[in-house]
Order: C-alpha cells, then structure tokens, then sequence
C-alpha cells in the first residue's frame, strides 16, 4: 500500500485540482528596498539575517519551503507502530481513495499541514505584538506575540490558536485549537483536535529560514515527532493570488481507486527515445528542470538536480511518481517537450538541446 | 419550495462559538478609570509617526451592504449593469459569488461586509485580515500600480499617506464579484479609491469611490464608518466549510410560493422598531425594521414574507420574528456568518 507508486499518484491527483492558472504579472520583480544586494545587483542572500526595529530577528520576507520528503508522508521519520492503528488505517484508506476526500480538493484550508507542507511560496509580515503569514491561496495565520497564554478550552478551527516568543533568535510558536478536519500530508495522515504544534523559526541569514515542526497528538500518534525543513527567500517577488473556489471542478474526476491504477509496459526503444532534459518556468515563477534516464526497462528522473528516482509508466507517453506527472510530447517524430503536472501547476517544458 | 429554500438558508448559517480570547485586554489600549476602553482617546501613531490603524474594526452596518448604489440617481447605473442586478435580484442571490460560490469578497470588501477585519500596519504594507480568512495586502513602499495588472479577486492596492489619511488605490480586480448583496456586478476596468482616517481611538472614517465608466456613467463615494472592537480579535469562519447547499435554492424571486405568502397588515405593524444586541459571535448587532407601504424592510431592504414570521432578505439572510412573553426578538441567520438573537430595543411604525 505504501509503494512510490501510489503515493505519487495521489499526490498528483491532488495537485491537478489545485493547479493555479495565473499569469506571471509584471510586480513579480519589484526590487524591494532594503535587501542587500552584491555588486551585480543581485540580492546577496548570504548576507546576515535582518533586525526589526524592535531588535529582533526580522522574519519578514516571501519564502519558498523546501518539505523534503515530508510533504508526501509526515510520518517519514517515524517507525511502524508510532502511527497509531486507527490513524494508519485511515491514511491507507485515503491514499486508496486517490485523495478524493483531500480536504484541499474541497478547497478547505490547510490547517497544521501549512508550514511542512507548503508548495506555494508565503509571506511572513512581523509587528512586534504579532506575526501573519500569507498564503497564495488567500487564506493566513495569526501568531499572537503580545505575552498571551493559549486559551484553556479553544474553540477548534482550522489554522488553530497561536501563540509565539523569542528564544535567543528563535521565533518559537505553540499552537492548539486545530480541529480535525484537515491531513497533515497528502497521503493522508489524520490529526486529532489533541493535536498540538511547536514551530522554531530561525532565520539563518539573510536568505535562508530554517524551520522545525513538532507535531504532538497522542490520540493519534505514539509518540511527538519533529521534521525539519528549510524556506528560501524569493526576493523582489510576491504572492500571486489563487483561490481554489475558482478551480474547483476536479473532485467528480476523481472516481478511481488506487488500487485500480497499474503500471504498464513500455517498449525499451520508447523509452530511449524520452532521455534528456526539459526545463521552463512554473505558474510560481520558479524554474524547474526535469533529467530523464532511461535505466533497465524503466525511467528514472531527477527534478532540479535532486536524487534520481524512478517513474511509473502509465501509458506509453504518461509516467507518475511522487507529486509528478510527465506526459511526453511529440511533433514530427521527435520528442519536443513534457508536459509537467505537480501541486505548483501545469506547464510544457521544452526539451533542453544540448550537446552530451 | 418555501421549506427547500428556507432550509438551504438555515444550513448555510455557522454558529461560530466564542472563544474566552474574545476578551483578551491588549496592551496599549487607552482606558477610563473603570477599566473600559477609552475610544474618544486621540488616534495612536505609529512607531514611524504615522496614523496607526492597526486594530479589529466592525464596519457600521448601512444602506450599503444590499445596494451599493443607494446615492446614484437612475440611469447611473448603465443599462447592461441594470438588467443584471434584476436577474441576480430574481434569481434570490443565490449565484451570489462570495456567499455560495465560496468565492472571495473582493472590491465588496471595504464598505459592504458585515463581519469584523483586522488592520496589521507596517511603515511599507498593511494588511487587512478578514473573518472569512482571506486578506489583502496594500504597499505603501512607494512602488506604482502596474500598467497592465493579472486580473483577480482582491486587486493590486498601493497605498500613501495625504497627512493623517491614508489613501489607497486598487486596480486589477477580475470581474467575477458582486459590489454588493444586491448583485450590482462591476468590470475588470474598476478602480476604486479608499481613505482610511482614524478619527480618534475608536472610530475609523473610510470613503470609498468606485470608478468603473464600463458599467456606472460616473465615478461615486461611498461613506462608511468602523467601529473599533477592542480587547477581541478575528472568528476564523471558512465559508467552503458549510457550502454545498446552493444547490437547494432553486426558486425564483416572482415565483408565487416565495413571493406570494400574504401577511396580514396587522401582524407585519406588529415587528417594526430597532433590534439590538450581540450575535453568537460576541458581536454587537443593531438592525431596524420598518414598515412601507404594505411591505416590511430591514434596513432599509425589502424583506420577502416566506410565512407570517419568517423573512428574507436580499442576498440571502433570513431573519424571524418570535415572540416570547409578548415581547417580539428577531432571530437573524446571515449566511455569511452572522447569527444574532435580538431584542426590540424600540418600538417603530
């Protein structure tokens, strides 16, 4: 049940029904005032981290999290039997149900799942009393920083209750309140409204955030588990609004069951034909560049330089993996570009010529 | 019909609980010597000198929300814009973007929302959070709007300070939202210009002008007050969370079971008066029922007798009236949110 295969293509499903259609407006490179900057103008991202007027490490800025392999499987880290029998029934249910109880299908907000889990880029605006991080989708946070307690008996609701202090450069932020709506990943792993969160936020330097979630909910999990993952700032940008209302014609597409999916074969010469590179730029306006090895009757890919990792074979153009879906384009008997298909959008990626 | 489209209305109300953070004393609020609030104390600067404006405001409830051109004389509103509004009208709003289609408020936002917003000021962006859990952003780091802006729902707002004024300017907003509860719909070619002035500690004065010469023949400005809610903050309140039951609105406004239950003359003089007080939320609520012409208004709009006690009102809140011991309470059920259990603070005609 847990193979690449099928995580890949419920991550896939879910990202078709959330593929943002926005343009790249022309403010995506308005140079902000105030970042340090080398000598060719570029932002110089290694520079110390910032200080707010209050002295504090300033975490403002619009940031991209890398979630690693946590995006797909929060419980990643974990061993058998931490994930308690009831949660792990119910995540495999889901991942055989494609997803298409994803409460993000429905448009409902991400709640606890926001911070590791983010594919969009988020703005992070610091007061003194108080912090709020912007989601593309519209939807936000609040973390009160004014000294209050966490209520006793919150109200349950989706982004929970939050409440952060400073520890030496640390923004460290507890939140309950949550209720039991939302999957803390895209398989599925379900959280209860016992479910409590500490975030430590630690902005390295000037364009590096490094952050570590601890998810603590014993109804559901035997044991506080903590994951790493890392934001990148993306200067003299900004959020491009998607609201998923908009989209939203996916979920009766989404008939299937998991286990109806299979792999197919296809011809070695085929998959010959396929090797190279595709590159271009997403809905986000972030480059992506995809390296295609053909490799013993199968396809292995590898996004942005990451490990090599195989691709399931659909049909005879189409091939999934983990949050990906490539479809091969031909024109005139060459294979001239993939179309890619991921939680960031949809996009044609011309293939790269290039002398190997 | 009636009970479909009276139940459909029931399901789309949320009961939001209070939360005891509702009464969280934040630091820096001027207060009397009862502990109170002080809300005629001089408006606060910012660390930068400037207004601040930060704070939860509640827009004062006007003629505005059902029908933002109250002011415009006939013939303002251009033909095309006209007709549609009297097909949203007749379809009982039920393709109301924001309220069923889950869709965000857009330009609606400032003058025409019934819930509270959140100002969070810094010296180059406020942001303006708001209950439904969407936000805005406005620069105020001196950058100009875009020549040829990506259309969509909240627009591209730039903001500067005209002596203790903050004024914002708005372009690129898509076309696909309602400037009100009544439907007048608005172009891609809309720009609006809003002045934030905060008065003294508790009251916010804010004009908004709407510009849009595709579908109005000239430029107006909308005055509306806020409210200051201290020690409180936002409800989160997630419309996709209870959408789903447009579905079961499936009259018509000239349909006779929606419009043709007839209330005697004698029980509608017996609702009129002002109804006051807090909705489940916490909030304070005030709304008037007058009696004219044989019709009975909330506010100003038209309500449409569904049964000799229940209500609604255009864009979609039913309101009833209940009497308990011989005094009348009017329950309201705003799909957006608001739900209020009012007394008659005064009786009307």
């Amino acid at each position: 049940m847990t193979t690449g295969f099928r995580r890949g293509s419920l991550i896939v499903l879910c990202g078709l029904a959330l593929i943002a259609s926005c343009a790249s407006g022309q403010w995506l490179n308005y140079p902000v005032p105030g970042i340090p900057r080398l000598p060719d103008g570029k932002p110089n991202l290694a520079a110390p981290a910032p200080k707010a007027a209050d002295g504090k490490p300033d975490l403002s800025g619009v940031w991209m999290i890398s979630q690693g392999p946590y995006g797909g499987n929060i419980a990643n880290d974990l061993k058998p039997g931490d994930v308690l029998p009831w949660a792990d029934a119910l995540a495999k249910q889901r991942e055989e149900n494609l997803g298409s109880d994803s409460p993000l299908i429905h448009c409902l907000p991400a709640g606890p799942r926001f911070t590791a889990e983010a594919t969009n880029p988020q703005k992070i605006v610091q007061t003194p009393a108080l912090v709020v991080i912007l989601n593309q989708n519209l939807t936000y946070r609040q973390i009160f920083l004014d000294g209050r307690e966490l209520p006793a008996d919150p109200s349950p609701d989706f982004m929970g209750y939050s409440v952060g202090h400073w520890e030496a450069d640390t923004l460290v932020v507890t939140t309950v309140g949550y209720n039991d709506r939302t999957w803390l990943d895209g398989a599925g792993h379900p959280h209860t409204e016992s479910l409590r969160t500490t975030e430590r936020f630690r902005r390295k330097d000037f364009g590096h955030l490094e952050i570590t979630e601890t998810f603590d909910d014993p109804k559901a999990y035997a044991r506080p588990w903590t994951v790493k993952v890392t934001g990148e700032l993306t200067p003299d940008s900004d959020l491009l609004e998607y609201v998923c209302n908009e989209n939203e014609k996916d979920v009766p597409h989404l008939v299937g069951k998991a286990s109806d999916v299979k792999g197919v074969e296809v011809a070695r010469e085929l998959l010959a034909k396929y090797a190279g590179a595709y590159a271009g730029i997403l809905p986000n306006a972030r480059p992506i560049r995809f390296e295609i090895y053909p490799s013993g009757g199968q396809l292995l890919f590898s996004r942005n330089g990451s490990a090599k990792q195989p691709l399931t074979p659909i049909s005879n153009t189409k091939f999934m993996a983990l949050g990906v879906q490539l479809e091969f384009l031909e024109e005139n008997g060459e294979i001239v570009a993939t179309q890619f298909i991921g939680a960031a959008g949809e996009v044609r990626l011309p293939r790269v010529r290039e002398e190997r | 019909m009636k009970h479909t489209l009276v139940c459909g209305i029931l399901a789309l109300g949320s009961f939001p609980l209070a939360g005891q953070w509702l009464n969280y004393p934040a630091p820096g609020i001027p207060r009397l010597p009862d502990g109170k609030p002080n809300l005629a104390a001089p408006a606060p600067k910012a660390a930068d000198g400037k207004p601040d404006l930060s704070g939860v405001w509640m827009i004062g409830i006007g003629p505005y929300i059902g029908n933002i051109t109250s002011d415009l004389k006939p013939g303002d509103v251009l033909p095309w814009a006209e007709a549609l509004v009297k097909q949203r009208h007749e379809n009982l709003g039920k393709d109301d973007p924001s309220k069923f289609q889950c869709l965000p408020l857009g330009p609606r936002f400032t003058a025409v929302i019934t819930n509270p917003q959140k100002i969070v000021q810094t010296p180059t962006l406020v942001v303006i959070l708001i209950e439904n859990l969407t936000y805005r952003q406005i620069f105020l780091d001196g950058r100009d709007l875009p020549a040829d802006p990506n259309p969509d729902f909240m627009g591209y707002s730039v903001g500067r300070w005209e002596d203790d004024t903050l004024v914002v300017t708005t372009a690129g907003y898509n076309d696909r939202t309602w400037l009100d509860g009544g439907g007048h719909p608005h172009t891609e070619s809309l720009r609006t210009i809003e002045r934030f002035h905060r008065k003294d500690f508790g009251h916010l004065e804010i004009d908004e002008t709407f510009d849009d010469p595709k579908a109005y023949a000239h430029p107006w400005t909308v005055k509306v007050t806020a409210d200051l809610m201290p020690d409180s903050d936002l409800i989160e309140y997630v419309c996709g969370e209870n959408e789903k039951d447009s579905a079961h609105l499936v009259g018509k406004a000239s349909d006779p079971t929606v419009k043709g239950v007839e209330v005697a003359q004698e029980i509608l003089a017996r609702y009129p008066g002002v109804y006051a007080g807090n909705t489940f939320s916490g909030r304070p609520f005030r709304v008037e029922i007058s009696l004219s012409d044989r019709q009975l208004l909330g506010a100003g709009q038209p309500l449409t007798p569904v049964s000799d006690t229940k209500f609604l009102r255009p864009g979609g809140a039913q309101l009833e009236f209940i009497e308990e011991n011989g005094e009348i309470v009017l329950e309201v059920n705003d799909v957006a949110g608001l739900v209020a259990r009012l007394p008659r603070v005064r009786e009307g005609k």
